[in-house]
């Protein structure tokens, strides 16, 4: 029983963690949704670049990966508005197939733009503030110092977010043209820019993201993909374009990830040998994809959506 | 008797296109007879399977305007269906088929129900979501091999017309060319049928679909559940020209992706477009991996440019290329 | 007498005239070789690439200073000295695209043979086009166990299987407790009683879980848990939890190479502390993983070659000379496998005398390699013909290697085979 009790506590503690990150992953990508209506399938490749640019440019300028960071920032957020102006407002014409499948072909693109000039090999870092650290709190449970600050930073970057939207003038005309771009255009706002600045706030974002993850993920080329699909997940769960959602589906899917291990604690306390074939691991994000379906069924906006 | 008329009813298309898909059906008929290599063999193969496989998704995606992104759950259920049940107990492929379709079908109509609710962005996740579920839970289950996946065996006396397994290629060719005509026919029948005028007003807009009594969400069910016969009949195809399937490979978000291609990229809707779409994509692919993948030092250019050349055509013209074809042919009406 | 003298001097004649009578022999072999040599294993490919291309070099050209057959000719001697020629494809790891690459080789390249394809999913399916038309596959890098357990006529195999390698664990375990060890006293075997595994749950991973959970009964283990995961997977901490939450003494992976990467990071961040860490190859033996330093310091990996073996094999070294020339570091488990592949090809032509498919595969079922002729230290290649193993190499034998950390350099030594042994095998594993 004491061990279950524990194992329930690290279970918690390391989901919070895991989706604070995920959640700070698929920040910009709900952010770009909100403001345009378009899925971003390049979103984990914009994370894999920021990951590259901190990977090479910290031994390069010899200070510490986390001092990179807003280097990685400006590499996103160029990419982000680089994505906007030569494709992106082409494909706003289109109808939605259209628009994933353009973002399907820069997915492709980026990740083999990196395969060619970086080979395919994972790479790691070796040095820096957070690089092999973690801290024990209590019996057994432990904080590993890169996602401890990812979690920090994605409940800042949360904050910031939220703030920029709701309580300058840039973030409302952000929803005037989410809301009804021809409508923002009339008022005057210049809807161009709104959405590249969406694209600048989405891909700086994730590509921090990126720079920060390097101190623990090892980086590969294809490295996004494995981000992408929780993202995705993340955003549609909390509803497409609510910032406030992204958060909570991020931690809810932090927390399913990590059901695995209470559930092995339970049958060593009940000791049913039969059950321990079940593999309960290799199902840890089918449970996602499943809740995620069952809560769409129920509820076909997401959790905190407004939007069709 | 009023379906196999609309099948064979044509006349609606421009006499250019009746001509150039006259020319290119002859090509096809003859093809194996022209001097070829292997490679320009299996490239063909390859080409009518991603044809009918986007036909399929055309009917949903194209005609219906739901961008479904779980094609390759219906894959896996064919090939399986065949696998599992020629490994077993010697099902022939011509019954195992069927039967393939029909498990298909039915599972499209248990999930396609749910997921009809959802639109958009949602409808397009939930089905990359189902589609992964369903791949986790055929890696795990040990009745169809799990994530080893299956091994057909070789009966021998080639050729095996009753299990589907030759020695040479232009067997299997012809084999799907028949499959081929047969889709083109029903997609043909679909164009002219009530469910397909039902579709398109749909997904014109189904605010006013619905206000002139169409049943919009059974509709989708229906067409949801024709676009899964296509592709779990080519699954099973699929089991018995590659003699080995496994869940990574049949099953994958990749090749659901891929469907979706290439009607989306010869254009969406229309009737030729998932074939042209696999005529482009399916020869650069190959084609470019084989000229630039065995390189060393180049690995990657080849999806580098075939992701750019996606990006370009999606950018240009959002209706694919046969959009491009329709352009110029208003604009030279003018 | 005079009869005798003629019929004598015709029967010279015609032994002199027999060669060229004969078809003249190909000037040029060609074997199909299939890899990986862009996605997810390129690195891999990369590896494999250079250790056939090495072999065919030293096959077609006499070379002094290393000890085998296949250096002293040049070409093929039995066909004249043919020399080899090997076109390379590029499966990417997709098993459909491997099948259409070797239905390429077979019909549009005339190839003799093919090598490959390191994915076991594509030799699978590469070797049932093989065995279709009639041609004859050799594979030196695979490890399923299903390969031969398909009664092929047409496919051989040089490289031992996962259960061989599984087995030989299991034996380096019970030899723990037995004393048997190189500088280990014997351990109580409360210590190392219980198990636990995570294999990636692909075709390879999943049949390597089997392996364990099979002999971890057989040897009278417990294995306290057994996880299959998704090597493309953001998180391992959930896995991690687990494996540590069932308190083994030993944990057993089989990794690719991102994933081993995350895992050895995932165990340092949770401080596992078990006393002994095993990989199945492939990610344990990889470049990237030995750049974890400190990290991997007494972790053991099961290999078919480590660069240590050159202490123990003067040939390996010769040929390792050569192969650190081309590509700037030492062979590994992949390149030295594929260079064993391609000189059991070597080997077989040969002795076929002949590039029909029917006297390769002749020569194939007949051929005996001694283990002196190779730079993998095994005691030879020769295929089972009959049993339920067909085409399988019945002598080849793996190793476990335990890096070690010499000075500045991290270094693989030999633990197993006990009598193999080049250092002292570091027991228990700090932890972390």
């Amino acid at each position: 029983m004491e061990d279950l009790g524990i194992q329930v506590l690290k279970s918690v503690v390391s989901g919070l963690l895991m989706g604070l990150v995920f959640a700070l992953v698929a920040l910009g990508l709900t952010v770009i949704f909100g403001v345009m209506d378009i899925v971003n399938f390049a979103h984990g490749e914009f994370l894999m670049i920021g990951m590259y640019t901190t990977l090479l440019t910290s031994p390069l300028l010899g200070i510490d990966p986390v001092l990179t960071l807003p280097l990685a920032g400006l590499v996103g957020a160029a990419l982000g508005v680089l994505s906007y102006y030569g494709l992106i407002r082409f494909l706003l014409r289109g109808p939605m197939i259209a628009q994933l499948f353009g973002t399907f072909g820069l997915m492709l693109f980026l990740r083999n733009l990196a395969l060619l000039t970086m080979g395919s090999e994972p790479r790691i870092l070796h040095k820096g503030w957070l690089v092999g650290k973690s801290f024990i709190v209590g019996p057994g449970v432990v904080l590993e110092s890169t996602k401890l600050a990812a979690a920090v930073l994605s409940i800042v970057s949360f904050a910031l977010v939220w703030w920029l939207i709701n309580r300058t003038k840039v973030g409302r005309a952000l929803t005037a043209t989410s809301l009804d771009a021809e409508g923002a255009r009339y008022m005057g706002i210049s809807t161009q820019k709104m959405n590249a600045l969406a694209w600048a706030v989405g891909g700086a974002s994730v590509a921090i993201a990126g720079g920060l993850l390097v101190n623990f993920w090892p980086v590969e080329p294809g490295v996004g993909l494995l981000f992408t699909m929780i993202a995705f997940a993340t955003v549609a769960l909390g509803g497409f374009g609510s910032v406030r959602g992204a958060f909570v589906a991020g931690v809810l899917i932090g927390l399913i990830v990590n059901i695995p291990p209470i559930w092995d604690a339970m049958l060593r306390m009940i000791d049913a040998a039969g059950l321990a074939d079940l593999q309960i691991h290799s199902f840890k994000y089918t449970m996602v994809y499943a809740i995620y379906f069952l809560i769409m069924v129920i509820k076909p906006q997401g959790l905190f959506g407004w939007k069709q | 008797m009023e379906a196999v008329k609309n099948a064979f009813d044509f006349a609606d298309m421009p006499k250019s296109e009746l001509t150039i898909a006259g020319l290119g059906m002859a090509f096809l008929l003859l093809f194996p007879v022209l001097p070829h290599s292997s490679f320009a063999m299996a490239t063909m193969i390859q080409f009518l399977m991603f044809s009918l496989y986007g036909m399929g998704w055309n009917l949903i995606g194209g005609y219906g305007g739901q961008v479904d992104l779980g094609k390759a759950q219906y894959v896996g259920i064919g090939a399986y269906t065949t696998a599992v049940m020629m490994i077993r107990w010697d099902v022939p492929f011509w019954i195992s088929t069927p039967i393939g379709l029909a498990l298909a079908v039915g599972w499209s109509f248990i999930i396609g129900y749910p997921l009809f609710r959802l639109k958009g962005h949602y409808f397009a996740i939930a089905t990359i979501a189902t589609s992964l579920v369903l791949k986790d839970l055929f890696e795990v289950w040990d009745f169809v091999g799990g994530a080893r996946g299956l091994e057909l065996p070789l009966k021998g006396d080639f050729p095996n017309w009753l299990y589907l397994q030759f020695r040479e290629d232009y067997y299997y060719f012809y084999i799907l060319l028949g499959l081929f005509v047969l889709g083109l026919l029903v997609v043909n029948g679909f164009r002219h049928s009530r469910l397909g005028y039902q579709l398109r007003a749909i997904k014109d807009n189904e605010d006013v679909a619905k206000s002139l009594g169409i049943d919009a969400h059974w509709s989708k069910i229906k067409a949801y559940a024709l676009a899964t016969a296509y592709v779990a009949v080519v699954g099973s195809f699929h089991a018995c020209y590659n003699f080995n399937i496994e869940p990574e490979d049949i099953m994958s978000l990749d090749l659901s992706v891929l469907i979706a291609m290439m009607a989306m990229l010869g254009g969406a809707g229309s009737m030729w477009g998932p074939i042209i779409g696999a005529s482009i994509l399916v020869p650069m692919k190959s084609y470019l991996g084989d000229w630039l993948g065995g390189q060393a030092g180049l690995a990657g250019l080849d999806l580098l440019l075939y992701g750019g050349i996606i990006m370009f055509i999606a950018a240009a013209q959002p209706r694919g290329v046969y959009g491009i074809v329709e352009a110029v042919r208003a604009r030279r009406r003018k | 007498m005079r009869k005798v003298a003629i019929f004598a001097a015709i029967a010279v004649l015609a032994v002199c005239l027999m060669p060229a009578m004969a078809p003249a022999a190909p000037k040029e072999i060609k074997i199909g070789v299939i890899y990986p040599l862009t996605g997810p294993a390129a690195a891999a490919g990369r590896e494999l690439r250079a250790g056939a291309e090495l072999a065919a070099k030293i096959a077609n050209s006499a070379m002094d200073g290393i000890d085998m057959t296949m250096a002293k000719n040049a070409g093929i001697k039995s066909l004249g000295g043919a020399k080899l020629k090997l076109i390379f494809k590029d499966h990417q790891g997709n098993p459909q695209l491997g099948a259409d690459l070797a239905k390429k080789l077979i019909l549009d390249e005339k190839v003799v043979g093919i090598l490959g394809c390191y994915y076991s999913s594509v030799t699978k399916t590469v070797s049932a086009v093989c065995e279709r038309y009639g041609v004859p596959m050799i594979n030196g890098t695979s490890t399923s166990p299903t390969l031969t357990k398909r009664g092929f006529k047409w496919f051989w195999r040089t490289t031992p299987h996962d259960k061989w390698f599984t087995k030989d664990l299991f034996e380096l375990l019970v030899g723990l407790t037995k004393g048997k060890v190189k500088g280990v006293k014997a351990v109580p075997k409360a210590e190392i009683q219980k198990l636990a595994a995570a294999c990636e749950k692909t075709e390879w991973g999943s049949n390597v879980s089997i392996e364990i959970k099979n002999f971890a009964k057989e040897y009278g283990f417990d294995l306290v848990a057994n996880i299959l995961y998704a090597a493309k997977s953001p998180d391992l901490s959930s896995e991690v939890q687990s494996m540590i939450a069932a308190k083994p003494g030993a944990m057993l992976f089989a990794s690719y190479t991102s994933d081993a990467l995350l895992m050895i990071k995932t165990l340092k961040s949770m401080k596992a502390k078990p006393k002994l860490i095993w990989g199945q190859d492939a990610g344990f033996d990889k470049p990237e993983f030995i750049a974890l330093g400190d990290d991997i310091d007494g972790i053991l990996t099961r290999s078919v070659f480590l660069p240590s073996v050159v202490k123990i094999k003067p040939l390996a070294g010769q040929v390792n000379k050569l192969y650190v020339k081309k590509m700037g570091h030492d062979l590994d488990g992949a390149s030295a496998r594929a260079f064993t592949g391609l000189q059991a090809w070597v080997y077989v032509l040969e002795k076929a005398g002949s590039t029909k498919p029917k006297a390769i595969q002749a020569a194939a079922n007949t051929i005996s390699i001694p283990g002196k002729q190779l730079v993998v230290p095994w005691f030879g290649i020769k295929f089972a013909t009959k049993g339920d193993e067909i085409g399988q190499n019945v002598l080849g034998s793996g190793l476990i290697g335990q890096y070690q950390k010499k000075g500045d350099k991290m270094t693989l030594q030999v633990v197993y085979p006990f009598d193999m042994a080049t250092d002292d095998m570091i027991f228990p594993f700090k932890g972390y």
